[in-house]
C-alpha cells in the first residue's frame, strides 16, 4: 500500500509539473477567435469584409469588369471614380438629382444614363444614353447593400473617406438558390447568362456585342457555339460602337454552363433567322 | 527460478538482441507491404482506370457521370451555432476531446502489447528460455482488461461524437460507409484472434503447436494494424481532404478519401510510437511489481521484465523523431497555411513544452542505464564517465529547450536594448536544436554501450584497436553534426535551415550501427568479471520507468492535441466549417489542463486494471501451490 | 582530500547558476530569469540523478542529511536550519509576490507569421512570392544597382534614421523613448532572418500593420505606405542588407 501511495503520489507529481509549466511559465497567448465568414452574417460586417464584397462583386457577380477594363476602352475606367464623382457634379452637363459622391456613383449605377461621360454614350445620340445595363435589374440583378458595397469599394480604392453606412440587417436571403438549377428554355439561359447586356438578343438589346436576333442565317451550329465556348476563336467585324475587340467576352462559359443549356442556346441560335 | 537462470550469457543475449530488431523490422513494413497489396484489386476496377483518364487529360468525357454523382453526395453542410446540440452541463468538445484521447491511448496500448508478446514469445522460441514465454503471457492478460475497456471508450466516442456533432457524424459516413463496415468485421475478427491467442496459449505450447500459436499472434497484429489504418484514415481525411471537390462533395472513389496525403505518414507515425508506448506502460507495470515485490525472485524477473521492456521502448523511441519529421515535411507540403500554423504561430510554444518532455525522457532513460550498471560489480570500472555524460546530455538538453521568442521584462530588454539575444537568439532556431538532439541521442547510446561492458572483459586481442575505433567514430559523428548544424544554420541565406538534419541524422545512425558491430565482436566470448545480478537494482530507479509512462502519455495527449487542433476552426479542413460556440483555438495553458485530466483518468483505469491482474495472478498462484 | 558529496552538491549548483548568470555580469548580455528558473531546475535534477546513480553516492548525498535529523548529538545544528529554512522559504515568497514599480512582461513575437498576402499601395502582394524587383539589377548592372542603394540611402537618412540610427543600430536621436525598442538592423537576428518580402510588409504596413495574435503591440514604426512609394521601399530596403552587409533569405540555396 505504502508503494502504491508512493507511485501514485509520485505521477501525479510529474503531471502536476508539466501542467503547471504548460500554464505558468510559458506564455498563454490567446489565439485569433475563427474570422466571422462573409455571407453569413450581413448585419456583422466589419467596413473592410463589405469593401472585399464590394471588390468580389465589382470583378465577378456584377460583371462590371467586362467594360470597365482598360482593355477595350468602352467605358470609363473606375480607379478614382470615388474621388472623380465630386468634380462630375460640377461639370456643366449634370443634370441629376445627386447632391454627393456617393449619390452620384449609386444613381449612375441605378440610372446609367443619367450623366454619360463624354465619348462612351452610344453612338448617335450625342452623348445622351448610356450603353450601360441598369445593375438593380435583369441578369446582373444587384441588390441594395451589393449597390452600396461597390460604392465603398471605389472609395476605398481611390482614397477617399468611405461615406456609406453598412447594412443594418442581414437581409431575406432568398437569391442564391434558383442560380444552380439548370435554365428550362433558351430564354432562361439568356437570362442566366446576361448575354442581353451586350448582345441583342431574345428581346434585350445589350449595346456592345454582335446583333445576334438574326445570327441563325449566317453562321452554323458549330461555329456558334465555338464562339461561346472560345469567344476569341473568330471575332466578328461589326460591332454597335466600332469595330469588335477580342478579350471582352467572358472567357468561362464553357465551365458555367451544363451541355443541356448550352445546346439549347446553340439550337436557338440558328433558328433565329 | 534458480539464480543460474538469471544470469545471461553472451550468446542468448546476442540472439535476442538480433531477434529483436528483426521483429522491429519485419513490424515496420508489414504495413507498407501490405498496404501495396491491398491497392491491387483497388486498381483492377474502375476507380482506377477513370483515375488514369482524370490524370491523362482534363475530364470531358464523363461529365454526365459526374453530374449523377453529385446527386448522390450533397456538400458539406453549412452549419450554424443551432446546428450543435447543446447538452446542459456538459461541453461537447471537452467531452469528446476526453473520450477520444482515452480512447486512443488505450488502443495504442492495446495495439501494442500484441506487439511485445509477439517478439517476446518469437525470442521465448529461439531461445528456449521459459521466462520469455511467461513474461508474454503476463503481458498478454494485461491488455486483455484494457482491450475490453478500449471498445467501451470506442463506444463512447462515437455516441458523444453523434449526440454533439450530428451533421459532421453524416457527412463522414456518407463518404466512409463501407469502411466502417470493415472496420465492424476487422473488430470482430481482432477480438477473435485475441481470444484464440490467449485462451489457447497454455493449449499450444508445445512443438507445431507452438508455432500456430505464433502464427496466430502474427495475424491478430496484423488486423489491429489495417484496424487502426482505418481509424487513421477517417483522421487523415480531416486533416488533408482528399476525393472531394472545393464544396466538400464527396467524387465517390472512396480510395482517394482514404488514401490522403497524411495517411501514410500517420500510420507509421502511430505504429512506431504504439511500440514505444506500450514498452513504456509495460515498463511501469514491471516496476511496480519490482517494488511491491517480496521475494528476490520476484524482484529478479520484474526487475528483467522492466529492463527488456524499457529496452524495447526505447528502441522504438529512436526512429520517431524521424517518423515525426516525415509526418511535418508532408503537413507544409500538403498546406503551408498548416504548416506555419503548427511551427511558427501560437503552436512554437507547443514544442518548447514538448522538447522538456523529451528532454525529461532522455534524462530517464539515461538514470535508469547509470542505476543499471549497479547490477554487476564490475560496473565500478565506468561510473566515473557518468558525470561527463551528464554534463553533456544536459548542455544539449538546455539548448534544445531555448526557445526561440524570449520571455523578457522591460528591464532586461533594457539591458539587451531589443528583443534579440546575442548568444541565445543562435541557440534558438531549428538547426541548434537538431545538433543538440542528435548529440543527446549519441551520449545516450554510450551509457548503453557503458551499460552493455560493466559485466564483461574483452577478451580478443585486437580490443584496444576496437575501442580506439569506436571512440574515433564517436568524435568524428560529433564533430561532423556540430560542423553541419554550424554551418547550415548560421552560414547560409536560404530558407531552408533544416538542410543539416539528414546528415546528422545519418552521422547519428553511423555511431549506433557501426559501433554495435564492433561491440558484438569485440565482446564475443567476453570474459565475465562480475555476473549481472537481476533484482539488485535500487528502489529509485524505477520511478525513470514511472517517469517514462507518464510523460510518454501525457506527451501523447499534447501532440494529439496540436495534430488536431492545426485545423483550427474547421471540422475537414478548409471543406467543412466547424461554427460550434467551441471551435475557437484554445490557449495552451487550457488544452494542457484538459490533457492532464485525461492523463489523470487514464492511469486511474490503468491501475484498476493492473489490480485485476494481480488478484486474477493471486488465484492461479494459489492454485498451483495446491496441487 | 575528497569533498563531501553534499558539499559538491551545493558547489555544483552554485557553479551552475553563476554559469546562467554570467553572460549578464560580464557580457550585458543577461538570461531571461524566466529562463534562468528552467536552466536551474534541469542542472539540479541532473546533478541530482548524477550523484544518486550509484548506491555510494546517494549515501554521500543523503546522509549527511539524515544524521542532521536524527542524530542527537547535532540538535543546535539542526535547530538553526529548521529555523533558517522556513525563513528562507517565507523570503522568497515575499519577494516574488511584492508589488513593484516594474511593468508587468510584455512577450513579443521577433517575427511573428506574415500573412500570406497583404494589400499596400492600392494593390495587392503576394508575400509568398514576392520579391525585390531590383536585386536583380545587382549582378547585371552593378553600376545602376550602386546607383539604386545611393537612393534608397537618401530615403533611409530622410526618414529612418531618426530612430534607427545612423549606423543602421536601432540607436537613432529618438529611439530611447520608445518601447519597444526600434530594430537593430546591425544584429545577426534581424534582417539578416528574413526575406525582403517581409521587410516590405513590415515597412509599408508599420507597428498598426502587425497581426493581433503577437500580445500587446505598441510598436511606434508609422505606416510608411502612406509617405513613401513602393519603388522607395525597395530601394530603402537595398540599402540596409548593403550597408549591414547581410543577405536576405531566399527560398533557393
Amino acid at each position: 500500500m505504502k508503494t502504491f501511495l508512493r507511485v501514485v503520489i509520485f505521477s501525479l507529481a510529474v503531471i502536476f509539473f508539466y501542467t503547471f509549466y504548460a500554464s505558468s511559465m510559458i506564455p498563454q497567448i490567446r489565439p485569433a477567435p475563427p474570422p466571422v465568414e462573409a455571407k453569413l452574417d450581413l448585419g456583422a460586417m466589419t467596413m473592410e469584409q463589405f469593401i472585399n464584397l464590394g471588390d468580389t462583386i465589382f470583378h465577378g457577380k456584377g460583371t462590371c469588369e467586362l467594360c470597365h477594363n482598360p482593355v477595350g476602352g468602352r467605358a470609363p475606367l473606375l480607379d478614382q471614380v470615388g474621388k472623380r464623382a465630386e468634380e462630375r457634379l460640377k461639370d456643366p452637363r449634370y443634370k441629376g438629382k445627386a447632391k454627393t459622391g456617393e449619390e452620384y456613383i449609386r444613381e449612375s449605377m441605378k440610372e446609367p444614363s443619367a450623366f454619360v461621360v463624354a465619348g462612351f454614350g452610344v453612338k448617335g445620340t450625342n452623348d445622351t444614353q448610356s450603353p450601360m445595363p441598369v445593375v438593380t435589374s435583369g441578369a446582373i440583378g444587384l441588390k441594395d447593400f451589393e449597390v452600396d458595397a461597390v460604392i465603398a469599394y471605389f472609395q476605398q480604392k481611390a482614397g477617399v473617406s468611405v461615406t456609406v453606412q453598412l447594412p443594418k440587417e442581414a437581409p431575406k436571403q432568398e437569391a442564391a438558390a434558383p442560380a444552380a438549377v439548370p435554365a428550362k428554355s433558351p430564354e432562361d439561359v439568356v437570362a442566366k447568362y446576361g448575354c442581353g447586356v451586350c448582345h441583342k438578343i431574345a428581346g434585350q438589346a445589350g449595346p456592345i456585342g454582335p446583333d445576334l436576333t438574326k445570327i441563325g442565317a449566317k453562321k452554323n451550329k458549330d461555329y456558334l457555339r465555338r464562339a461561346i465556348l472560345d469567344p476569341n476563336a473568330d471575332i466578328a467585324k461589326e460591332c454597335p460602337t466600332g469595330p469588335c475587340v477580342p478579350g471582352i467576352m467572358p472567357q468561362d462559359f464553357g465551365a458555367k454552363m451544363t451541355a443541356g443549356e448550352l445546346e439549347m442556346l446553340v439550337n436557338y441560335l440558328a433558328k433565329s433567322k | 527460478m534458480k539464480l543460474s537462470s538469471v544470469v545471461f550469457k553472451g550468446a542468448p543475449l546476442l540472439k535476442k538482441k538480433f531477434i529483436t530488431a528483426l521483429c522491429l523490422l519485419a513490424f515496420l513494413f508489414t504495413p507498407l507491404f501490405l498496404e501495396s497489396i491491398k491497392l491491387l484489386p483497388m486498381k483492377a476496377g474502375a476507380a482506377y482506370a477513370s483515375e488514369q483518364t482524370a490524370q491523362a487529360e482534363k475530364p470531358s468525357g464523363p461529365e454526365a457521370k459526374s453530374e449523377a454523382k453529385k446527386e448522390e453526395h450533397p456538400p458539406a453542410p453549412k452549419l450554424t451555432e443551432k446546428d450543435y446540440p447543446q447538452v446542459k452541463y456538459i461541453n461537447g468538445r471537452i467531452m469528446a476531446w476526453l473520450v477520444a484521447q482515452l480512447h486512443l491511448w488505450f488502443a495504442a496500448f492495446v495495439l501494442a502489447v500484441p506487439i511485445l508478446v509477439f517478439i517476446v514469445e518469437a525470442i521465448g522460441m529461439a531461445t528456449k528460455d521459459k521466462r520469455y514465454d511467461k513474461m508474454a503471457y503476463e503481458f498478454i492478460k494485461v491488455s486483455l482488461t484494457a482491450y475490453s475497456i478500449t471498445a467501451v471508450f470506442g463506444g463512447l466516442l462515437l455516441f458523444t461524437l453523434v449526440i454533439f456533432y450530428p451533421d459532421f457524424m453524416k457527412y463522414m459516413a456518407g463518404i466512409f460507409s463501407p469502411t466502417i463496415l470493415a472496420y465492424a468485421f476487422l473488430f470482430f475478427a481482432e477480438s477473435a484472434c485475441l481470444y484464440i491467442y490467449y485462451y489457447g496459449w497454455h493449449a499450444m505450447e508445445t512443438g507445431f503447436g507452438k508455432w500456430m500459436h505464433l502464427t496466430i499472434g502474427w495475424v491478430l497484429n496484423v488486423v489491429g494494424t489495417v484496424l487502426m489504418f482505418f481509424a487513421n484514415a477517417w483522421v487523415g481525411f480531416m486533416m488533408s481532404p482528399h476525393g472531394v471537390d472545393a464544396a466538400g462533395v464527396f467524387e465517390g472513389n472512396i480510395w482517394h478519401a482514404i488514401h490522403t496525403h497524411l495517411w501514410n505518414p500517420l500510420n507509421l507515425h502511430r505504429t512506431v510510437a504504439n511500440v514505444a508506448y506500450g514498452g513504456s506502460v509495460v515498463g511501469a507495470y514491471a516496476a511496480y511489481k519490482f517494488l511491491s515485490s517480496k521475494t528476490s525472485e520476484e524482484r529478479a524477473h520484474y526487475d528483467w521484465m522492466g529492463y527488456t521492456a524499457n529496452f524495447i521502448a526505447v528502441s522504438a523511441l529512436l526512429p520517431l523523431p524521424f517518423a515525426g519529421y516525415w509526418l511535418i515535411a508532408e503537413i507544409y507540403a500538403y498546406s503551408q497555411q498548416m504548416g506555419i500554423t503548427l511551427m511558427g504561430g501560437v503552436f512554437a510554444w507547443l514544442f518548447i513544452i514538448q522538447a522538456v518532455l523529451i528532454g525529461a525522457l532522455f534524462l530517464s532513460v539515461n538514470y535508469y542505464l547509470w542505476c543499471g550498471m549497479e547490477r554487476s560489480k564490475g560496473a565500478d570500472r565506468y561510473t566515473k564517465y557518468i558525470k561527463y555524460i551528464a554534463f553533456v546530455i544536459v548542455a544539449c538538453f538546455l539548448v534544445w529547450f531555448t526557445p526561440h521568442t524570449l520571455i523578457l521584462t522591460p528591464g532586461e530588454l533594457k539591458a539587451l536594448g531589443g528583443p534579440y539575444h546575442k548568444y541565445l537568439g543562435p541557440l534558438g532556431i531549428m538547426p541548434a536544436k537538431n545538433t543538440a538532439v542528435n548529440i543527446m541521442l549519441i551520449f545516450t547510446f554510450l551509457s548503453f554501450l557503458l551499460y552493455r561492458r560493466c559485466n564483461k572483459v574483452a577478451t580478443v586481442s585486437w580490443a584496444p584497436i576496437g575501442n580506439a575505433m569506436q571512440i574515433a567514430i564517436f568524435v568524428a559523428a560529433i564533430i561532423n553534426i556540430a560542423t553541419l548544424g554550424i554551418y547550415y544554420g548560421y552560414f547560409t541565406n536560404t530558407v531552408y535551415k533544416v538542410a543539416s538534419s539528414v546528415p546528422q541524422v545519418m552521422s547519428t545512425l553511423t555511431v549506433i550501427i557501426a559501433c554495435l558491430i564492433i561491440d558484438v565482436f569485440m565482446f564475443k566470448g567476453a570474459k565475465e568479471v562480475a555476473p549481472l545480478q537481476w533484482g539488485k537494482m535500487p528502489d529509485r530507479s524505477q520511478y525513470a520507468l514511472f517517469l517514462l509512462a507518464v510523460s510518454f502519455t501525457w506527451l501523447m495527449g499534447l501532440m494529439g492535441f496540436i495534430r488536431s487542433a492545426i485545423r483550427q476552426h474547421w471540422h475537414v479542413y478548409t471543406v467543412f466549417r466547424d461554427n460550434s460556440p467551441d471551435a475557437f483555438t484554445p490557449t495552451i495553458g487550457y488544452a494542457t489542463r484538459i490533457v492532464s485530466i485525461g492523463v489523470v483518468i487514464f492511469m486511474a483505469i490503468v491501475i484498476f486494471i493492473f489490480w485485476l491482474a494481480h488478484i486474477s495472478g493471486k488465484k492461479s498462484v494459489s492454485k498451483e501451490a495446491s496441487h | 582530500m575528497k569533498i563531501p558529496r553534499l558539499l559538491l552538491f551545493v558547489i555544483l549548483v552554485a557553479i551552475s547558476y553563476f554559469i546562467f548568470k554570467a553572460p549578464g555580469i560580464f557580457l550585458k548580455q543577461p538570461i531571461p530569469s524566466s529562463l534562468i528558473v528552467m536552466y536551474m531546475f534541469f542542472a539540479v535534477v541532473t546533478i541530482l540523478l548524477w550523484m544518486t546513480s550509484t548506491e555510494e553516492g546517494m549515501q554521500g548525498l543523503v546522509g549527511p542529511i539524515k544524521a542532521m535529523i536524527e542524530d542527537p548529538s547535532k540538535k543546535t545544528l539542526r535547530n538553526i536550519v529548521f529555523l533558517i529554512v522556513p525563513l528562507l522559504a517565507g523570503g522568497i515568497t515575499y519577494m516574488q509576490l511584492r508589488p513593484t514599480y516594474e511593468a508587468p512582461v510584455e512577450l513579443r513575437s521577433i517575427h511573428p507569421a506574415p500573412p500570406s498576402t497583404v494589400k499596400v499601395f492600392g494593390k495587392t502582394f503576394n508575400l509568398m512570392t514576392l520579391e525585390n524587383p531590383y536585386r536583380k539589377v545587382e549582378k547585371e548592372d552593378p553600376a545602376k544597382f550602386a546607383q539604386l542603394v545611393k537612393e534608397g540611402g537618401e530615403v533611409y537618412f530622410k526618414n529612418c534614421f531618426y530612430c534607427h540610427g545612423d549606423k543602421l543600430d536601432g540607436r537613432g536621436h529618438y529611439a530611447h523613448g520608445f518601447n519597444p525598442l526600434p530594430a537593430n538592423f546591425t544584429d545577426i537576428g534581424t534582417i539578416a532572418q528574413l526575406q525582403e518580402s517581409f521587410l516590405f510588409w513590415r515597412i509599408a504596413t508599420g507597428g498598426p500593420g502587425l497581426p493581433k495574435e503577437g500580445a500587446p503591440w505598441i510598436s511606434a514604426m508609422p505606416i510608411w505606405e502612406n509617405f513613401l512609394t513602393e519603388d522607395e521601399v525597395w530601394k530603402v530596403i537595398l540599402f540596409l542588407y548593403n550597408y549591414t552587409g547581410y543577405v536576405p533569405r531566399s527560398w533557393a540555396k
